[in-house]
């Protein structure tokens, strides 16, 4: 009970290597400045003075409460706005994703709810959240970057792409024509966000006494079955679709609807008054590793 | 590259014990039709799992938050799950209730990577699918696979039952143990008993009135322990409601046992008991527990503290309650702190991170802001002057409290009984004088009547009175006298914080006036002070006097009655049982009983502990029959639950588990041969949680009504047999159905729920609670019948279903045909969910307790302790970590470290080690956390294999049995998120079963999976109380079994 082996999620509790990856996702700087402690107002109590909002009012009086939160169910309204933008026949732009980071409460449930919707084998994450650890007790800060695949506007993976398996459709998706992939693995060197994965044909129950039918039911990316019971995706490059096989029937994507905290948002950013919208143009958004030019769809509140 | 599967590798794998279930049994066209797609590769296909045909809704059980879930099902497969969004517990505010089943099937509400990873938990390929009888000493882990029939006739009749393996016993079977079954002679016995217990008869005289039944009884001079029916006793580990109570209609009052239990003192009980007796009702002279477990209004609050808990971990639960507290803190600016010595990813989400230390620093840091909040007068004093119901209504209060009610002092000063107006010459018109309380009014004494909604009574916080030769004080009073037993730096020190941080948090958690609420749950209660811990932080909350108010503390949204009751609701389930049996006597755990009161009483000390306020005393369960006290046992059942591992210092329980003559038969039902149920001499397969039924509310987190569903949604991987001719899985209601059937117990069989009524089937039982939910509190209330679209739908998505789980006519007739399209209404939606709207009324939750919150808790304080022989005290106060005997816990240099335990959210203790997606793939091992800072001094690096030792566990191992043993080790990891001078191991790995390990089978190796057994479990080395030696330090109250008390070493191995 000793043998030791990597986590799939890799980075996270790793700690070297999940350093490598923030770091080469290029949020690390941002973190380990002064700004992140401050940004979220962390202050810490084992004694020193919690700058403790001077509120005069003991619990005799009644203080006011904040204002109303404009309480909406968010996955609802996305839904609405995702089949809104559906039937537009024309001026849809691409699809985005929105990741709100303080929102995401680090609980991994995108990185199971997408294993199990694309039925992804041992090995093949599509979207692992990374979590870095910074500052020193008690003045410490836990951060969770959920990491998808960008679907860049200008994709790395697909100029390297020999046989053409990957390339970039008009709704924004990057996709990979698994007829076509030959396994080459050149798309897992260039991408710099690391979101690809290779399918080397595993199984999680592979070895106990019986492998498991969860296994071999036929996914249903880019809107076909995919069984890996026989050929394609084994031996593929794999990666996030955007969840495209349920946005096309008007679903939002696994991660969007199981996110516990609430920090992922999904649509079509040009629709007016739409949740998506409102959020890439509040200001407050970056892109990862936005310097590469690979002009990601994947954007990041705070 | 690739590892390709063909039709024969799949039909090859040796299924485990002896049936390739899942192809051959189930889904008969699963295989040809996978391969059927399989030969259209990547051709288009629809998105059949958005189709409502392929949806049953049901209840997660991978935590006890019981999300309601959503299965998908493709080609007989359970393939994906997700929330439920007609339930507001899976996504706030949920689709309408009346939304159709189809548009409802294309939403999927939120659930946690424990829920997203349901379909390793059924499609586990360690389940069990026949009945296994041991083939070699217990624990051994050889068995042999016996037809049902055989079983269930084996532990029936009992007998030479393990003589081919060279035991020479009787085995006692449940026909030994069913003394009687006369509800009648169950009836006169109780009462008698009872009566000797009092002293109203003497043992002489009940032996008497009883000659003819003396035999019955476990020891006729002491007949409070009831009849020998009681040494069968059943231990749920997770055992939910609904099937809680299908299980208690078989255990008490069909087989007539009282030693029902389930695990809830291994979990956060003390935390509930605290709540129940702070919210308990006085009535016609007696207290009545209430409700046990409130919850801040996260959506409106604007200061929230997590006490030994958070948001996004454990606690009950994320996913209800993750999306609130986020939107509340980015979008409203609501604040958080909290308290816990690991910085968790709630604290990662705070403004205040308290690092208290483990052990009594949790009430320390209570008392302490007890204590300045008093002194500071930041308390909500024109709230908790109300005396009763009219004072608080004049207040705009929902909630009155017995603050200022004053209580009796004796001669010493120390506070006992509360002050009844009889006492001192007051009364009130039509009321019994015994009964009513009084309070000072500016030094005049006035009657209070709690429940009085005309006659407003108010008192002063602050008083002492005598009266003739009464003295007596305040509640507050008393409170405030109990802060002050220590200065706020003695109370810093014992938390191992400044006291400025006490200020500085109790001054912010008065700052908001009612909108702030503290929740907590295991963390701060998990220790022999814990019912003390609860009991302050409920003051703490009782203080701003937010009970209640939108912003506040909840009670959450109820549920409606799934048993029935209810003039126009058609099944009385309690009631519908000929010949219940009325169980009594006092149980092997000594609980809700007193020592002092039971003809076992010899002066103190008890020769165990009595614990007259709790239940479930769960880690006490087996050591109790260990020391066949008050009795011994016969028959163990342990159903879904695996105390070695789960309860602290497991060796202990293994040790006597093994012991034929203390446990004579032992029988066990779970999914996978589990840690516990490996010792077990037969082990039954049980249906998971997506292949059975319950009926449930919701956590205090969701503020609207709600009943969760549970119902069939995946094919059974246990067998199917037959039982009194009924086709069925095995399963914890299959053995019950067949050993009422070999026994012909009351309430099962024809005419089972009276005339017309059959007991045959499981759903027999389940659906008429449906039936109930569906028909609601009044006739205006019933949920509309499901219409033919509907039906159709819900027969579609039933179609992969053998015959043995769902037949419409079997189902039908469980409810009658005139609550059979109601019933399909409800189970389309996997439950009833009340409109969200209903949530809030003006400034108040929409579903308000209203009722006497107790500051003051009479009946513990008038209550001595089994063993010290002195009486608890009635407000919270700082007491140390003790031993049973009052003894404090030695700390002493040898062991330098607190440790403390937490849960991944991929997590949940014993259950998810076989989660590939999740636990396996997130985390493939834990690690012991710890602060540089200790690692350096003791030379360990991050990475390294340590082992953690403790007082009563110097070597660090648990002890299996037959020469095996498994060592508390695992690999250290460096942090700073981690308090210096404690260690922490998340709980959920360290299995030495549960698919980890070898087993054997009809003579064949069936291989365990390492990767099941990685990492450890630091439950074995937690403290053993130092008076009964067998059981875990204890909350003599609450019951809580002490998981944060224990110092231990840490050292490097190899």
């Amino acid at each position: 009970m000793e043998e030791k082996h990597q986590p799939e999620q890799a980075p996270e509790l790793v700690k070297e290597s999940r350093r490598q990856v923030i770091k080469n996702l290029g949020i690390g700087a941002a973190l380990l400045g002064a700004g992140a402690l401050l940004h979220s107002g962390q202050v810490r109590a084992e004694g020193s003075s919690p700058a403790a909002t001077a509120q005069p009012a003991g619990p005799k009086a009644r203080v006011p409460a904040l204002p109303d939160s404009n309480w909406q169910n968010n996955v609802l309204r996305m839904q609405r706005e995702l089949q809104q933008a559906l039937k537009k026949k024309t001026g849809r732009a691409p699809w985005v994703m929105v990741i709100d980071r303080q929102k995401c409460v680090g609980c991994l449930s995108c990185t199971v709810a997408c294993k199990a919707e694309n039925a992804l084998p041992p090995g093949v994450v599509y979207r692992p959240v990374l979590e870095e650890e910074v500052g020193q007790y008690p003045n410490v800060a836990r951060v969770f970057t959920p990491r998808p695949c960008m679907h860049c506007d200008n994709p790395p993976c697909v100029q390297v792409c020999p046989v053409g398996a990957t390339y970039k459709r008009p709704d924004g998706i990057v996709a990979i024509d698994y007829d076509q992939c030959i396994g080459c693995r050149y798309c897992l060197a260039a991408c710099p966000y690391d979101a690809r994965s290779f399918d080397f044909g595993d199984y999680y129950t592979k070895g106990t006494p019986e492998l498991q039918p969860y296994e071999l039911v036929p996914n249903h990316e880019y809107g076909k079955h995919w069984s890996r019971s026989d050929g394609s995706p084994v031996g593929n490059a794999r990666k996030c679709t955007f969840c495209i096989h349920r946005v096309e029937e008007g679903i939002l994507p696994a991660c969007v609807t199981t996110c516990i905290g609430g920090a992922t948002y999904f649509g079509d950013a040009s629709l007016e008054g739409g949740l998506v919208r409102e959020l890439i143009s509040s200001g407050k958004t970056f892109r990862l590793k936005e310097e590469l030019g690979a002009a990601p769809r994947v954007y990041y509140l705070s | 590259m690739s590892q390709k599967i063909s039709r024969r590798d799949l039909l090859k794998s040796t299924a485990f014990l002896g049936t390739t279930a899942f192809l051959a049994s189930q889904a008969p066209s699963a295989l040809g039709h996978l391969q059927a797609l399989a030969a259209g590769q990547g051709q288009g296909g629809e998105y059949e799992l958005a189709k409502a045909e392929n949806v049953i809704y049901g209840v997660c059980l991978q935590c006890n938050t019981q999300c309601t879930l959503k299965g998908k099902i493709l080609d007989g497969v359970l393939v994906k799950v997700d929330g439920n969004a007609y339930s507001p517990q899976s996504l706030l505010p949920p689709m309408a209730y009346n939304t159709d089943p189809q548009v409802a099937a294309r939403v999927d509400g939120k659930l946690c990577p424990k829920g997203q990873s349901t379909i390793q938990t059924q499609y586990d390929p360690y389940r069990i699918r026949k009945v296994l009888k041991r083939a070699g000493p217990r624990g051994s882990n050889k068995w042999e696979v016996i037809a049902f029939d055989q079983a269930i006739k084996e532990i029936v009749n009992g007998g030479k039952l393990f003589g081919h393996l060279g035991e020479d016993r009787q085995v006692p079977g449940f026909k030994e143990v069913l003394v009687t079954k006369d509800a009648g002679v169950f009836k006169s016995l109780a009462g008698d008993a009872a009566k000797v217990a009092k002293k109203e008869m003497t043992p002489e005289q009940f032996k008497e009135a009883h000659k003819d039944h003396l035999n019955l009884l476990i020891d006729p001079d002491h007949p409070d322990l009831g009849v020998k029916n009681n040494q069968f006793v059943f231990q749920a580990g997770r055992i939910e409601p609904g099937r809680a109570d299908f299980s208690k209609r078989f255990v008490i009052n069909s087989l007539g046992s009282n030693n029902w239990y389930e695990h809830t003192t291994i979990c956060e009980q003390s935390h509930h008991v605290a709540f129940k007796w702070f919210t308990a009702d006085y009535s016609g002279g007696s207290w009545n527990p209430g409700p046990n477990h409130l919850k801040p209004d996260y959506l409106n609050a604007r200061f929230i503290i997590f006490w030994g808990t958070g948001a996004f971990e454990a606690n009950f639960g994320p996913t209800p309650m993750a999306e609130q507290v986020t939107r509340s803190a980015q979008e409203r600016g609501m604040k958080i702190a909290v308290v816990d010595p690991r910085f968790s990813k709630t604290a990662a989400k705070a403004q205040i991170w308290v690092p208290v230390k483990p052990g009594d620093g949790d009430l320390a840091l209570a008392m302490g802001m007890i204590r300045w909040i008093i002194e500071s007068n930041r308390y909500d004093a024109r709230f908790l002057e109300n005396a009763n119901k009219a004072a608080a209504s004049a207040d705009g209060e929902k909630n009155w409290s017995n603050a200022a009610w004053l209580v009796k002092l004796d001669q010493d000063g120390k506070p006992g009984a509360l002050l009844r107006a009889s006492e001192v010459g007051l009364s009130l018109p039509d009321r019994d004088p015994k009964h009513l309380f009084v309070v000072s009014q500016n030094g005049k004494l006035l009657a209070v009547d709690p429940k009085d909604d005309k006659n407003a009574v108010e008192g002063d916080l602050l008083a002492e009175v005598t009266v003739k030769d009464v003295r007596a004080k305040t509640a507050f009073q008393i409170l405030k006298e109990a802060a002050g037993e220590k200065s706020l730096e003695q109370y810093a020190d014992l938390a191992g914080i400044k006291a400025q941080a006490i200020i500085d948090l109790a001054r912010e958690f008065t700052s908001y006036g009612k909108l702030a609420a503290i929740d907590f749950y295991r963390g701060g209660v998990q220790h022999t002070n814990g019912y003390y811990t609860g009991q302050a932080i409920i003051a703490l909350n009782l203080l701003i006097g937010n009970f209640d108010w939108r912003g506040g503390l909840s009670g959450g949204g109820g549920s409606w009655a799934a048993l029935g009751g209810k003039a126009h609701q058609p099944f009385d389930l309690g009631k519908m049982h000929p010949g219940k049996i009325p169980a009594f006597g006092v149980k092997m755990t000594r609980e809700a009983a007193y020592y002092d009161k039971s003809t076992l009483f010899s002066g103190f000390p008890a020769k165990r502990p009595w614990y007259p306020f709790t239940t479930d005393v769960y880690q006490e369960i087996i050591p109790a029959i260990g020391a066949e006290y008050p009795y011994p046992a016969k028959i163990l059942w342990l159903h879904k639950g695996t105390p070695a591992l789960a309860t602290p210092a497991g060796s202990a329980q293994i040790k006597i588990l093994m012991d034929t003559k203390k446990v004579p038969l032992f029988i066990a039902t779970d999914i996978v041969i589990g840690e516990t149920s490996m010792y077990a001499d037969y082990l039954f397969p049980d249906i998971s949680y997506v292949e059975r039924w319950a009926f449930l509310g919701s956590p205090p987190s969701t503020t609207v009504k709600t009943v969760k569903i549970r119902q069939p949604i995946a094919s059974p991987v246990p067998e199917m047999v037959k039982v009194g001719g009924e086709e069925m899985p095995i399963s914890m209601e299959a053995v019950f159905l067949a050993i009422s059937e070999r026994l012909s117990l009351p309430g099962y069989g024809a005419g089972g729920f009276g005339p017309g009524w059959d007991f045959k089937r499981p759903e027999d039982y389940y659906l008429k609670a449906v039936a109930n939910i569906a028909a609601g509190d009044s006739p205006s209330d019933t949920v509309p019948a499901a219409d033919s679209k509907e039906m159709g739908i819900f027969l579609a998505a039933r179609k992969h279903l053998p015959k043995g789980v769902f037949s419409e006519a079997a189902w039908k007739a469980a409810v009658g045909s005139e609550n059979w399209a109601r019933a399909i209404y409800v189970l389309n939606r996997g439950g009833r969910f009340e409109d969200f709207s209903k949530a809030y009324s003006g400034d108040y939750l929409g579903h308000p307790i209203s009722r006497l919150l107790n500051l003051y808790v009479e009946p513990v304080a008038v209550t001595k302790d089994s063993i010290t022989g002195i009486n608890y005290s009635g407000v919270a106060r700082h007491v140390p970590i003790q031993h049973s005997d009052g003894k404090p816990v030695a700390y002493g240099q040898d062991y330098p470290l607190r440790l403390i335990t937490f849960k991944e959210i991929f997590g949940g203790q014993s259950r998810t080690a076989g989660n590939y997606w999740a636990q396996n793939a997130l985390l493939p091992e834990n690690f012991l956390l710890m602060h540089p800072s200790d690692a350096t001094r003791l030379g360990i690096r991050d990475g390294d294999l340590v082992r953690v030792k403790s007082p009563t566990n110097p070597e660090g191992a648990i002890d299996l049995g037959n020469g095996h043993k498994d060592y508390v080790q695992g690999r250290a990891r460096l942090t700073e998120t981690m308090r210096p001078g404690v260690v922490a191991a998340s709980w959920h790995y360290g299995h030495w079963a549960y698919g980890a390990r070898d087993v054997v089978v009809n003579g064949k190796v069936v291989k365990g999976d390492h990767r099941r057994g990685t990492g450890l479990c630091t439950n074995p080395v937690l403290l053993l109380d130092g008076y009964t030696k067998t059981t875990s330090l204890t909350d003599p109250i609450g019951g809580s079994a002490s998981f944060y008390d224990t110092a231990v070493k840490v050292e490097r191995v190899g």
